[in-house]
This record gives C-alpha cells, sequence and structure tokens, in this order.
C-alpha cells in the first residue's frame, strides 16, 4: 500500500488500519510453520514460534486499540484484508516475500527479517520509494505508487509515533473514540505482556513502544523493557542453535544449547491457494471448511474490537478450534502431489472469487 | 531457576527449609524477601525448571497406560511417593508393607502426595476454599473435635495474602452466602471460573432442592468453587489496582500459562501452567535479590538433631543422590538458625519420629485428617458435555456448616467435569466395553460413546472426618526405603460421627438423581478397595489427598505439637508448617488454609529471626560440637 | 506389499470400523505408526488376510451398509484370529493403545514377543478417536480455550 507522511488525523487513522493489517500478515505464516512442527519434536522451535504468534495477536490488539482511540473503525473483514501469499508486508517492506510454508531455514529466514531491527543499513533506505510490486496488498488509498515504504517495521512504527506526536503538538484532538471499545488487560494477556487500553498521548505512544521492543527489541538491547527478549532475537536462536540469556549481547548467545530438527516436519506444500486441492475432495472440503472457520474467526474478533470486548474470550476458543484444524490438514497427503501435504490455505471468500 | 546449589558446609543458614511444595515455597519467599539467607532442601528430582523438563512429565504422563495421578512423575525410590493404584483391600491384622506408604488398617487410604520440585502442587486439583468460621470452634459449638488457637478472623488477613499468592478465581457474593465473612469490598484476584454446561445442566434440575438436616431447613445451590488458576483479572482487585496472573516459569522465557484452557487434566499436570503451582512462588524465592534462596534438590532430610541441653535443634542431616536409580548417596550435615519442616503431613512428623522426636505431647503423627470421599455417579438423560472444562467447576456447597453437626459429619459435593474417572468409568473403560463387550464398531460405536460419555455425571462428596488420636503415622525400624530411611506407617479409621455423613450424602444423592431423572450406576462392591458398611449399607470411601492434623497446633504444649504460629512447643527454633498444624479441616480443601498459615508463620519467623541476634552464636557452637 | 501400499486398504478398514472418514484418519498424523504397530505385533501375513477378506466384503455388499455389517461380523469380527487383531485396531484409533491381545489368541495362533499393552506415542494418546467422537478434547492436550465448557458441546455430525 501507499503511505505518505502524517499530516491528519486521516493520515494517522490510515496508517493505524495498515499497521492492524500488518499485524495480522505475519500471523498466517507462523501459524502455518508452527502447526507444521510435528507434534512432541521441536519442542524449543515451538514454544519460540508460538510466543511470537501469540505476541503478534497482541499486537494486533493494540493496533485496533489505537484505532478505536483516534475514532477509527477497525475492519478485517474487507477485502483485501487477507493478503494472498506470497506476499509484501503492508508497512511496503519492498526487499522480501513472506510466504506459507513450513518449518525451514528459510521460514526462519523470512521471519528474521519481518522482525529485523528498526534501522535501515543507510538513511536513505529508512524510508523508501519504491515500484508498485506484484501482489501487494491491496491500498488504503487507491492512489498511485507514490507514497512511503518503510525498511522495517520498527520504521513503519516510528512513523506513527512521530504522527501522533506531531498531531498532538498541532492540538488535534486525537482521542475522541469510544473508551468502551478498548480491549482491557482482563480481556487479553498472556506470559508476554499486557495489552494497554489506548485513550491519551501517554498510553497511545506506550502501545506503540510496546509494539516495536518486542518485535526488535529496546534501541541497542536485545531485550524490551521488560527484559523479555525480542522477537528478532528468539529466531535468531534457532539459526544460532543456542539459547541467549541475560548479558549476552547481540548475536553472541550463551545460555544452553537449543535443538532444532528440521526434518520433523509435515512437508506442506507452499503457498497452497484452495485450487490446488482437487475438487469433490475431503483435502478441499476440509481446507475450505477451514478458510470458511477462519473468516468467521476474523469476524468475530472484528465484533470484540468495534464494541463488544467481551467477545474475544470466545474468540479463543474458535482459534483453538482453528488449530485442530489446520493440525488435520497438515498431516493428509495432498491429493495427486506425492509427498506433498496439504495445507491451510487462508483464501478468504473474497480472494478466492 | 538456578539448578541445585552445592551446600556449603560451614554455612550458617538463617534458615533451612525441607520441603518445596507450596508451603515451604512460600516461607522460603517471605523470609527471601525480608533479606534472610535460605537453603531449601527437596527430596524429589527438579526436573521442571525448563519448560522442556514440564513437557517431559507431560509426555511422560501421555504416554502411561496408567494415569493415575502420579503418572507423570517418575518413579524414584530414594524419595518414594504413595500412587493410588498400589493400595489394596487389608486383610484384618496384617500390615500392606508392599510399596512405600506402609498401611496398618484397618482402613486402606488411598490419598497421594508428591516428591518431586513444587511438591504436591504439581498435580493438585486447585481448589482454593477458605474455611467456615465454625470449622474453627467445632469442640465448643458441637462437642466434636478440637478448637483452634486462632479464629477465622485471626487468619482472614492471610487468607487474603494466599488468595493473592495463588492467584483465586472466584466470586466473592457466592462465597459470603456461605457464611464466610469477608472485608467489606473484596473481591478475589480474578473472576470466577464459568460453570461448565454440565453443572448449568445440574442446577436447572436442583437449585432450591430442600434438606431437612436436625430439625434445620437448607435449600441447595449450585455454585462455583474458588479456585487457584488463571482466569478473567478482577479490575477491582486491591481497591482498583487489578491483578496480575501469574504465568509459566521457565529459565528460557517460554510464556505460557495464560487463562485456563479447559485441558481437563488440572490433575495430575496443568500442561500450561495456568494452575497454581508451588513452583511459581519458588521462581519468584530463587530470583529475589534481598535475601537469597539456595536450593538443593535430591536431598532427603534424614534426621533433625537437636541440643538437649538448649531444646534448640542444632543441625539437620540429609542424604544427597546423584541418580534416583541408584541408592548410593552422601550423607550431609546442615545448620541455621530456624529449620523449618514442610515436607507434608505425612512426611514431616515420618521425619520428626524417625529422629526420635515425637513431641512432649506424644501427639506426633496423631489426629491423622483426610477427607472421606463417597462418589455417587450416573447418566443424565441427555449429552451433556462432559470431559469439557476444568476437572471441578462447582458443586453443593450448602450443608458446609449447621447444627447438625453435633451428630454427623458435615459434607460438600463436587459436580466432576471429568466424568466417572475417579469411579473407574474412563471413556477408556466405555470405548474398551463398547468394543469387547458389545461389538460395537462403525456408527453404533460413534453413537455409543457419545451416549455413555457425554452424559456422565459424578459427584464427589466430600464428607468432614475429626481428629483422632488413634489415626497416625508411626515409623516402624522394620520397614525402610532404599536410602535407608523409615518409610511411613499409617494407621487409619473412619469413625461413625463421618459414615452418619456417607450414608446422608448417598440418601441426597438418591434424591438428586430423581430430580435430574438420572440412571443411577453407583456401585459400590464389598471386594472394591475402601469398602466399608454402616447401618447394614455398603459404601465405597477413598481418600481426599487432604493429609493433615499430624503436628496439631494448639494452646499448650501438652495439647499439641505446635503454636497458633506453627512452631514447634519444644524446640524453639524448629517450626513444623502445612496442613499438619490444622486441628480440623471441615470441608475445605486444605491448600488454601496451610498457605495463609504458612504466610502467618513467617511473620513470626522474621520477628525470631531479628530478634534472637544472639542465637547465630549459640547455633554455631552446638553445631559445631555435634557435627 | 509395500507399507505405501498397505496403507490404504489399512485405512479403509480403519475408515469403517471406526466411523471416521480417511481424510479424520490421516488427520490424525498416525496411519504410518498405527499400520507399524499392528504388522510389528501380528505379522505381515494375518494383516494381509484381513484386509483382503475386508476388501472383498465391500465388493460383495456393494455398498449396502447392512449387508458389509453382516459380512464384517461374519467374516471378520467373529473369526478367533481376525476379531481380536480387527478389535484392536479399533482400539487404537479410538485411544492410541495398542492392548495385548487375549492370551488364548497367543495360545492358538502363535505368541508373539512384543505383544504387551503400550500407548503407541504420546501423540497418539492426543490423536485418540474417542474425543473429537464426544466433542471434547483429550485431557491434558488440546485445550479448547478458557469458558468453551459453558458452551453445549459440539458433537460432530457423521
Ligand atoms: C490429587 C490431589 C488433588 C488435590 N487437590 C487439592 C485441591 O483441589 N485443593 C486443595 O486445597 N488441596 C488439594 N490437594 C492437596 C494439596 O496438594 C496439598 O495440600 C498441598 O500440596 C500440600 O503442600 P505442602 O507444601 O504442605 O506439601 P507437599 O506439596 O507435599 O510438599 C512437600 C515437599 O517436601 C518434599 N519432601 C518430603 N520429604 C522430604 C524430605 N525428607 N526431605 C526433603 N524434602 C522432602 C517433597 O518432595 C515435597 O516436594 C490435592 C492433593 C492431591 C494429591
Ligand atoms: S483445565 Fe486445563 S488449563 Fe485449566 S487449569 Fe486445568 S489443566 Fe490447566
Amino acid at each position: 500500500m501507499t503511505l505518505s507522511r502524517i499530516t491528519t488525523k486521516a493520515d494517522l487513522q490510515d496508517y493505524l488500519h495498515a499497521a492492524m493489517q500488518l499485524e495480522h500478515a505475519t500471523i498466517p505464516p507462523y501459524l502455518t510453520a508452527l502447526y507444521s512442527i510435528h507434534p512432541g519434536t521441536n519442542s524449543d522451535a515451538f514454544h519460540v514460534i508460538r510466543v511470537v504468534a501469540v505476541e503478534e495477536m497482541l499486537h494486533l490488539t493494540l493496533a485496533a486499540n489505537m484505532l478505536n482511540a483516534v475514532g477509527g473503525e477497525p475492519d478485517m473483514t474487507r477485502a483485501g484484508f487477507v493478503p494472498r501469499y506470497p506476499a509484501y508486508l503492508p508497512d511496503g517492506e519492498a526487499d522480501f516475500e513472506v510466504s506459507l510454508e513450513r518449518f525451514s531455514p528459510t521460514a526462519i529466514g523470512t521471519f528474521l527479517k519481518i522482525e529485523r531491527p528498526a534501522q535501515a543499513p543507510s538513511e536513505e533506505m529508512r524510508v523508501l520509494r519504491r515500484p508498485k510490486p506484484r501482489a501487494a496488498i491491496p491500498a488504503v488509498h487507491p492512489d498511485g505508487d507514490d507514497g512511503l515504504h518503510f525498511w522495517s517495521i520498527g520504521e513503519f512504527y516510528a512513523e506513527i509515533a512521530r504522527g501522533i506526536q506531531h498531531l498532538h503538538d498541532q492540538g488535534v484532538d486525537l482521542f475522541t473514540g469510544d473508551p468502551s471499545r478498548q480491549v482491557t488487560p482482563e480481556l487479553y494477556y498472556s506470559g508476554g505482556g499486557e495489552v494497554i487500553p489506548v485513550k491519551d498521548l501517554a498510553s497511545a505512544l506506550a502501545a506503540v513502544e510496546l509494539i516495536s521492543e518486542q518485535g526488535e527489541g529496546l534501541t541497542g538491547s536485545i531485550y524490551d523493557e521488560e527484559g523479555e527478549l525480542s522477537h528478532y532475537f528468539r529466531f535468531q536462536q534457532l539459526t544460532l542453535g543456542r539459547y541467549y540469556q541475560a548479558g549476552d549481547v547481540a548475536n553472541s548467545p550463551t545460555g544452553p544449547a537449543l535443538e532444532v530438527d528440521w526434518d520433523a516436519v509435515y512437508p506442506l506444500l507452499t503457498n497452497a491457494t484452495i485450487t490446488d486441492f482437487p475438487a469433490g475432495s475431503e483435502v478441499r472440503a476440509a481446507a475450505e471448511a477451514f478458510n470458511a472457520g477462519y473468516a468467521e474467526f476474523l469476524s468475530l474478533v472484528n465484533q470484540a474490537f468495534t464494541g463488544q470486548p467481551d467477545l474475544l474470550i470466545p474468540a479463543v476458543g474458535e482459534m483453538f478450534a482453528l488449530r485442530d484444524q489446520v493440525g488435520r490438514l497438515v498431516r493428509n497427503p495432498a491429493p495427486g502431489r506425492p509427498g506433498v501435504n496439504a495445507a491451510p490455505t487462508f483464501d478468504m471468500p473474497e480472494t478466492t472469487r | 531457576m538456578p539448578s541445585s546449589a552445592p551446600v556449603d558446609a560451614d554455612t550458617i543458614y538463617d534458615a533451612v527449609i525441607v520441603g518445596s511444595g507450596v508451603s515451604g515455597s512460600l516461607v522460603a519467599n517471605e523470609l527471601s524477601k525480608q533479606g534472610f539467607h535460605v537453603l531449601v532442601l527437596e527430596a524429589g528430582p527438579g526436573e521442571d525448571q525448563t519448560i522442556r523438563g514440564y513437557e517431559k512429565y507431560l509426555s511422560r504422563f501421555y504416554e502411561a497406560t496408567s494415569k493415575d495421578n502420579n503418572s507423570p512423575y517418575p518413579a524414584n525410590p530414594n524419595a518414594s511417593m504413595p500412587r493410588s493404584p498400589a493400595v489394596h483391600s487389608l486383610a484384618a491384622g496384617q500390615p500392606d508393607s508392599s510399596s512405600y506408604l506402609v498401611q496398618n488398617g484397618p482402613f486402606p487410604l488411598d490419598s497421594t502426595y508428591t516428591r518431586t520440585l513444587g511438591g504436591t502442587t504439581m498435580h493438585w486439583e486447585g481448589k482454593a476454599l477458605r474455611m467456615l468460621p465454625e470449622d474453627f470452634e467445632t469442640r465448643s459449638r458441637y462437642g466434636q473435635g478440637l478448637d483452634w488457637p486462632i479464629s477465622y478472623d485471626e487468619l482472614a488477613p492471610h487468607y487474603r495474602r494466599a488468595e493473592r499468592e495463588l492467584g483465586v478465581s472466584a466470586d466473592v457474593q457466592d462465597q459470603a452466602e456461605l457464611g464466610i465473612p469477608f472485608e467489606p469490598g473484596y473481591v478475589f484476584p480474578m473472576q470466577g471460573l464459568p460453570a461448565s454446561y454440565l453443572d448449568q445442566a445440574v442446577a436447572a434440575g436442583i437449585d432450591g432442592t430442600g434438606v431437612r438436616l436436625d430439625g434445620e431447613d437448607y435449600h441447595l445451590k449450585v455454585r462455583a468453587f474458588p479456585q487457584a488458576r488463571n482466569g478473567i483479572p478482577n479490575a477491582a482487585y486491591d481497591g482498583g489496582k487489578g491483578y496480575v496472573p501469574v504465568g509459566a516459569v521457565s529459565t528460557h522465557q517460554v510464556e505460557q500459562g495464560e487463562r485456563c484452557q479447559g485441558n481437563n487434566n488440572c490433575v495430575p499436570l496443568c500442561p500450561v501452567q495456568a494452575k497454581y503451582h508451588a513452583g511459581k512462588t519458588l521462581a519468584k524465592a530463587l530470583a529475589g535479590t534481598v535475601g537469597k534462596v539456595d536450593l538443593r534438590t535430591q536431598a532427603v532430610a534424614s534426621r533433625v538433631h537437636v541440643d538437649h541441653v538448649t531444646g534448640r535443634v542444632s543441625h539437620l542431616e540429609y542424604k544427597a543422590y546423584a541418580d534416583p536409580g541408584s541408592p548410593e548417596h552422601t550423607t550431609h550435615t546442615v545448620r541455621a538458625r530456624l529449620f523449618v519442616l514442610a515436607a507434608n503431613a505425612v512426611e514431616t512428623p515420618r521425619l520428626m519420629l524417625a529422629s526420635g522426636l515425637p513431641s512432649s505431647s506424644a501427639l506426633m503423627g496423631r489426629n491423622l485428617m483426610d477427607h472421606a470421599y463417597l462418589l455417587t455417579w450416573g447418566l443424565m438423560p441427555g449429552p451433556v458435555g462432559t470431559m469439557r472444562g476444568t476437572v471441578c467447576t462447582s458443586g453443593i456447597s450448602d450443608l458446609r456448616g449447621g447444627a447438625f453437626r453435633h451428630g454427623q459429619a458435615a459434607f460438600a459435593a463436587d459436580i466432576h467435569n471429568d466424568g466417572w474417572g475417579w469411579a473407574g468409568g474412563t471413556p477408556e473403560v466405555q470405548v474398551l466395553d463398547l468394543v469387547d463387550s458389545m461389538n460395537a464398531f462403525g456408527p453404533d460405536l460413534r453413537r455409543g460413546a457419545v451416549d455413555r460419555i457425554s452424559r456422565q455425571l459424578l459427584l464427589a462428596w466430600m464428607v468432614e472426618l475429626m481428629p483422632d488420636p488413634s489415626n497416625r503415622i508411626t515409623v516402624d525400624g522394620r520397614y525402610k526405603d532404599a536410602l535407608g530411611n523409615l518409610k511411613p506407617v499409617l494407621s487409619y479409621n473412619i469413625a461413625d460421627y463421618t459414615l452418619a455423613g456417607v450414608a446422608q450424602a448417598r440418601s441426597l444423592s438418591r434424591r438428586l438423581f430423581q430430580r435430574l431423572g438420572v440412571e443411577d450406576h453407583t456401585d459400590y462392591r464389598p471386594t472394591d478397595v475402601g469398602y466399608v458398611s454402616y447401618q447394614g449399607e455398603g459404601y465405597v470411601i477413598r481418600g481426599g489427598n487432604h493429609w493433615s492434623g499430624t503436628h496439631v497446633m494448639g494452646t499448650t504444649p501438652a495439647n499439641s505439637v505446635v503454636d497458633a504460629d506453627q512452631r514447634s512447643w519444644d524446640h524453639e527454633n524448629l517450626f513444623l508448617v502445612g496442613s499438619g498444624s490444622m486441628p480440623s479441616i471441615g470441608t475445605s480443601n486444605t491448600t488454601l488454609t496451610l498457605a495463609a498459615l504458612c504466610l502467618k508463620s513467617a511473620e513470626q519467623m522474621v520477628r525470631q529471626l531479628r530478634d534472637e541476634t544472639s542465637a547465630v552464636e549459640l547455633a554455631t557452637t552446638t553445631g559445631s560440637a555435634q557435627a | 506389499m509395500s507399507a505405501q501400499t498397505r496403507l490404504e486398504p489399512f485405512l479403509a478398514f480403519s475408515s469403517r470400523v471406526t466411523a471416521f472418514t480417511v481424510f479424520e484418519l490421516q488427520g490424525t498424523g498416525q496411519a504410518a505408526a498405527y499400520l507399524e504397530t499392528v504388522v510389528g505385533v501380528v505379522g505381515e501375513a494375518l494383516l494381509g488376510d484381513l484386509l483382503s477378506i475386508d476388501e472383498a466384503i465391500q465388493r460383495e455388499a456393494d455398498g449396502d451398509a447392512a449387508v458389509r455389517d453382516r459380512l464384517l461380523r461374519a467374516r471378520i469380527f467373529s473369526d478367533e484370529r481376525l476379531g481380536p487383531v480387527a478389535r484392536h485396531i479399533i482400539k487404537l484409533w479410538y485411544l492410541g493403545t495398542w492392548y495385548a491381545l487375549p492370551k488364548d489368541w497367543h495360545e492358538v495362533f502363535g505368541s508373539v514377543e512384543d505383544d504387551v499393552t503400550f500407548v503407541v506415542s504420546a501423540a497418539a494418546y492426543a490423536e485418540g478417536l474417542v474425543w473429537p467422537a464426544i466433542g471434547a478434547n483429550p485431557p491434558g492436550a488440546k485445550g479448547p480455550g478458557y469458558g468453551t465448557w459453558a458452551m453445549p458441546p459440539k458433537i460432530p455430525a457423521f
């Protein structure tokens, strides 16, 4: 999508829509990799990916809180909200695509790019202009390709923080949303951080900070303020084969060794789409049922984000049911493709039509 | 968590704590918060210090063909534990010494506990009930049992702290209706857990049922139990500050331990650590920076040494083993200013008696109590989704107190979301029967499974038991474990007072089943372990795992082993903590109360450690003289 | 017959006697492990016999479920050699456990060294079909989420 620098409240809302889309866009790839792992194996990797995925859901919730706080209307059911994979990330990181694929060194390589530290290698690369990429996520703005693209999720959120501060300094009345739409910590918690209800400048900036820190760490540190290892370094542990521990510096973990068994993984079809499975087959029916379930799940979460926060609790139940459906898919051979297994396709109804 | 630290023989600790269960962990954490240097000795292994270790428990459970409540925990002859499948019916006058806990009879008790890091809370169910005020004075009110040296009101502030530490989810209004006073405005750390669909079906059928006992009328209402498992935090908790649930503990930031996910496996092991276990408190204690906590696992305390001049404990002996599979061990001595035995209500008196310290009251090991459980089971008229949710969300608590306790035991009932499992009618048993005896396959089998499992209702009636000095833990030189430690010997019987409650529970169960249209499948056979007959009818009674009373607290050295602070009357620097101190247990699972007691005792320990500066020297000289 | 070619008839038979589709059976991820378990205990020949009789029954019944069930009972479930094994295959799928065959079976059909009761694997326990059959999760695995227990059970139609 294309984004300009934030100069109006409407710009900010666009960014926050993009933020929700961005946070969501990472979830199907993480879940696909996660559930491609043979149950009972790769415990270290499983937990690393799981924690990150859970925190992405937290980030999605935080983005919704921010959007609601500034009077926007989250909409995760609109056409194009769920990207067609492989996809570029919606913050415009144009140098890599994200795929739905099994747990593998390639997948972890992509995850490292998703979570890469904010600082671009050079100032010019920080905010770049780029040609409209193939399979880019449909834009919020229907216009051309003169927008800004970010080197990293961190840079993208830095712009949001800058925009919020800027609008606030300009005296724009930002926090006009209905406070009862905020998701509060009672409804959402995990070991990895608490949801922040957004109601003013301070809480909005705190929410942005939490997202970026969990992703990439406190500037100059591999840990965030809570002493939690950032996503980037969590994933890096899998490639380096060793855990970080307190006191470690970037790239040199000294904790216990960690084992990865790249073979204890189901051989999923990469970036499967529904038409990869023959009509009439059980696999096709199950993949369609999963997609319908996922659409329903998104719609339930969206209702939670648009006035009925309590619905997050049953939404978690729905998510667990989807997890079991994915489990069945990935263990079934893909019909007519020897040696390859089926996979969830995350085609939403409107993208299949 | 750091791994086991070697113990420095020259260190004089402020306190040595035996046992890393909830009792020991709470005390360790409180003392360390006040800046003291503490050593925790744990007999069992410390496998679950990492998530991977925790998962090993889980897969051991998955892979076990017998899924009894100690199945996740490896057999360990060096620090053995009772297992319910090892309990057999007893022949009159013949002790059964075939397993760790020697059963002297006449009644065989199938209660268990766990000897591993974190203790029995690793597999407890997590009900966290306060006792009723009247439970503290059963002797003066009802002429039964023993009064406590403290009242409910004195314990109430400690209950509040225990509810915070254990993370209790409950609805305060619901509990207050039972006659439990709470301070104005109090709410539990987390909201009550939703009642299961099964609970709702039972409630729809029985709420309002009238029961007349000893001339008084009671009306039943299905209500949720307070539970030490993560639910939805109460925003109003702590004057509006809210509550932050405690997740899983591990070394590598693999956060888990969110809200309870309804794994239906709280016993024997919660896979996501939504349920409280002592490791959570222990992790805090170990991470604390004010004081210092050292932990030594695979270290079995074997003897308490007393200086016979001062009466103080001078040092403690323990046996350390490297390999649970081998009895090879080394014997060590530790010294401290204060000694805290928190090894549970069987192991603490066992250790004292094995050390030749029966208490001047001669009550060490006596007054053993546990709840007597009567199970009744049947099939609801239609599928109610049994086997979902926590093991138990709700039950009947209206008969926990009342004037009828003059003549018969109080009782309560749990509605078991896990169906007939406890009575032996697990889903596995149903499937085997369908396939092998009913010759069902295909669609008949699937329908049969729904019909026989999803309709299951099991009520577990918890009946109170009063202290009786002849119910006891002893030791006997003939019975030793692999390390040469004396094994606990249990003598246990169930009095008519309790049996009257059991009979009452059975007849009430019949009425409730009649109201619900439940097919009653309850079946007690004379060959079942725990079979008793009372007034012409037979019952099967099971253990409640609430071992207590064995180092009872009281008002004088003559009527008790410990005082109201759980300090030994005989040895002023020795505390025996845990449910062993409780003079009565009413119809309340014991852990919240023992946690409150431990928090109370820790305050006294802190005072004592601060006051007794001279004791350091005393401990040093007597210690080295004997070492 | 290779393991791969045996898998298909094994799944077909299993699907009929468990009332779960082949997709659902594959979805447990246990198909290969169960096949291996059965072959490991009773041997290729016995399983081969069982599966070819099953195939003959299918041809004969020609889609008539009542005929099929009658033939399954007559030729497999009541067969002294095949019946206990067929029942054990059902139990494998429903419970993830292989149960030791009855003693008299061993006396007649030859004793097998490794025939003890065992849970095939930790994963097999969690994949027992009795749990989806009743709309519940296996205790200790696949938690369904906070509060789901308050809702009516979702017992899948089949
Ligand atoms: C199946 C089951 C379900 C339960 N459910 C509930 C419930 O729902 N609600 C409730 O309130 N209570 C419940 N309980 C009871 C509860 O678990 C106990 O009350 C509680 O765990 C006791 O804690 P503790 O620390 O005093 O003793 P433990 O947890 O038993 O800890 C004692 C520790 O000391 C160690 N130890 C023992 N001997 C020695 C030695 N010689 N040297 C060194 N260390 C030693 C042990 O290894 C152990 O770690 C249940 C118990 C069981 C078995
Ligand atoms: S129901 Fe499950 S998640 Fe909840 S406490 Fe019990 S075992 Fe843990």
